[in-house]
Formats: C-alpha cells, sequence, structure tokens
C-alpha cells in the first residue's frame, strides 16, 4: 500500500469522517489546538527567556524548568492529540502542504535542540544556575528555540491560509 | 443597528481597509502575531495563577512572582489590540457584526479586570496572605482565558 492510499484510507475512516463532516468538531478541535500551542509556547517562551538572561520567578534555571517544564509536556501532548485528529481529517491534503511539512521539520529542530541543550550545557548547570547572563552555549539554546516555536505559529497559521 | 452597520461601510470603504484586505499576507502575518502575544498572556498568568492557586513554587514571594510576569502580559495585550485592530479595520463585517466577536470582548474585559483585581494587592504590599476566594478567582481566571481563545476561533465559523 502506498503512502497516498494510506492516507486516503486515514481520512476515510468513522473517526476522521465524523472531524470532517460534522459541524462542531472541526473548529472546536482548533480550539484545543491553540489553547494547547498558546501553553506550549507561553511556558517554554519563560525558560528560553531565562536562558537569554530575563529574569523569571525562579533564581535558578534548573528549579525554573522543574517548576514549569511538566506543563509544556501537558500542553504539548494535548496540541499533538488534536494536530492528529485535524490531520486524519483530510490526510493527503496536508500532507502535501508544504508549510505543513516545515512545520513538522522545525518541530522536530526544536526537539534536537532541546535533547541537544539538556545532554550538553544542561548537564553542567550547577556551575551556572543563577549567573545572569548564562553562559553562551545556554543563550544560543534559547534563542533557536524561541525562533523555532515562533516559526511553528507562522507556519501553523499560514496551513490554514493555503490548504484549500 | 443601523450606526455599527454604517460605521461598518464606512470602516470597509477607507483605503487602509482595502490595502489590508488586497495584500495576500498582511491577514495570516498579523494573525500569528495574534497567537504568538496569546502565548505570551498564556505562559505569564499559567504560572502566575498556579502561584496564587499555591500549585507551583509556594516558597516563592507572590509580589515577586507578580511583578515578573506582569510586564510581558500587559506588552502582550497591547499587541493583541493592535493586531485585532488591523484585523476588525481590514473585515469590519466579518468581525463587527459577529455576536461571537463581542461575546469575546465581554471576556477580554473581564479577563483583564480580574487579573488586576488579583495582582493589586501582591504589588503593594509583602502582605502574603491569600485566601481562598483569590485560589478559586485564579483559577477561574485560567478558565477564562481558554474561554477567551475559543470563543475568537469561532469568529472564523459565527456570523
Amino acid at each position: 500500500m502506498s503512502f497516498d492510499s494510506f492516507l486516503e484510507n486515514l481520512s476515510s475512516t468513522p473517526l476522521a469522517l465524523a472531524i470532517s463532516q460534522g459541524a462542531m468538531a472541526f473548529p472546536m478541535l482548533e480550539c484545543v489546538h491553540v489553547v494547547a500551542i498558546s501553553a506550549v509556547v507561553g511556558t517554554i517562551a519563560i525558560i528560553d527567556l531565562r536562558l537569554l538572561g530575563y529574569r523569571a520567578h525562579r533564581r535558578g534555571v534548573r528549579q525554573l524548568i522543574e517548576d514549569i517544564l511538566p506543563y509544556t509536556w501537558g500542553a504539548f501532548g494535548v496540541a499533538l492529540l488534536a494536530g492528529a485528529l485535524l490531520f486524519i481529517s483530510s490526510a493527503p491534503r496536508y500532507a502535501h502542504n508544504a508549510q505543513f511539512q516545515l512545520k513538522l521539520l522545525l518541530i522536530a529542530a526544536a526537539a534536537v535542540n532541546m535533547a541537544f541543550f539538556h545532554l550538553t550545557i544542561y548537564r553542567r548547570v550547577g556551575q551556572w544556575d543563577e549567573l545572569l547572563p548564562p553562559p553562551m552555549p545556554a543563550r544560543l539554546a534559547g534563542a533557536t528555540s524561541l525562533c523555532l516555536w515562533i516559526a511553528v505559529i507562522f507556519l501553523g497559521r499560514w496551513v490554514g491560509f493555503t490548504l484549500a | 443597528m443601523p450606526n455599527m452597520q454604517s460605521a461598518i461601510e464606512w470602516l470597509y470603504g477607507t483605503s487602509v481597509s482595502s490595502a489590508i484586505r488586497d495584500t495576500s499576507w498582511i491577514v495570516p502575518t498579523v494573525q500569528a502575531i495574534h497567537i504568538c502575544a496569546i502565548a505570551v498572556v498564556v505562559g505569564s498568568a499559567l504560572v502566575t495563577e498556579l502561584r496564587i492557586a499555591g500549585v507551583i513554587a509556594p516558597e516563592e514571594s507572590l509580589k515577586v512572582v507578580a511583578q515578573r510576569y506582569l510586564p510581558w502580559m500587559w506588552c502582550a495585550v497591547g499587541v493583541l489590540l493592535a493586531t485585532g485592530l488591523v484585523m476588525v479595520v481590514g473585515e469590519p463585517e466579518r468581525v463587527l457584526a459577529n455576536r461571537v466577536f463581542w461575546l469575546k470582548m465581554g471576556l477580554v474585559v473581564s479577563g483583564v479586570l480580574l487579573s488586576v483585581h488579583l495582582r493589586r494587592p501582591l504589588l503593594r504590599s509583602t502582605d502574603e496572605g491569600h485566601g481562598q476566594p483569590a485560589k478559586a478567582l485564579a483559577w477561574g481566571l485560567l478558565i477564562l482565558w481558554v474561554a477567551v481563545i475559543f470563543s475568537g476561533r469561532w469568529i472564523a465559523y459565527i456570523s
């Protein structure tokens, strides 16, 4: 079975048809998706800005991350689930949309950036926990994350205008 | 409302309005900036309200938490009003003649007033006393911002 016929089958499942043909389902899923992405980007931005040297409610980076990251992950899970349901409602059109493809790529890049941060400079957070501004690698990770997530929001909105 | 209808027609006829409509990238760009600013409000409100509710960082002072996040929130509200205004001018009929838009505006005013009500005593004094009513209001405020986002998206679907 080719990828395209898989996408066709996906969008003909009863669940996908309920979303694409129901009056309320699609807009409601969009609402949930926007609430969740706002919480993802809003909480991640607090950490990114702290890495760039802006104070948050905690002196130390470690405590700030421990406070906030569980909410970021929770919201990301909701955004992913709502996004997946929006996707299956017209899977072939989303999958072939250039803005949608780039959006997924940038989310993957944000994940790589985060993993790299946690495996490198964050391992030595004890040495710079309360330092303002933080060391250059941490500032770079914060700036990269902030730019990627803003781009993800722009591309997400652009999908709605280019899907047609 | 005849006055509203004539205001919509006047606004639609201005050159700014047609410029916004005729330039294809303006509306998506402005909407994307609008969502980025919503993210700032949600992030600031989430941390401040959860602190007031006693859920996160209980050992940090309420005053410091309110002080750190409130400027970001006001800045984002300013961006939201400016970008929202561009959308109103570009498509006045779609927005001003829409019941859901006015519901959203009512919820936004309530959200701003409730935010001020919850933060003003914190910014003024070192008094850490925050009783159950404030905790309940903090949860209510988070639900209110969710309702604002829902009504914002529904403007596109209900006329």
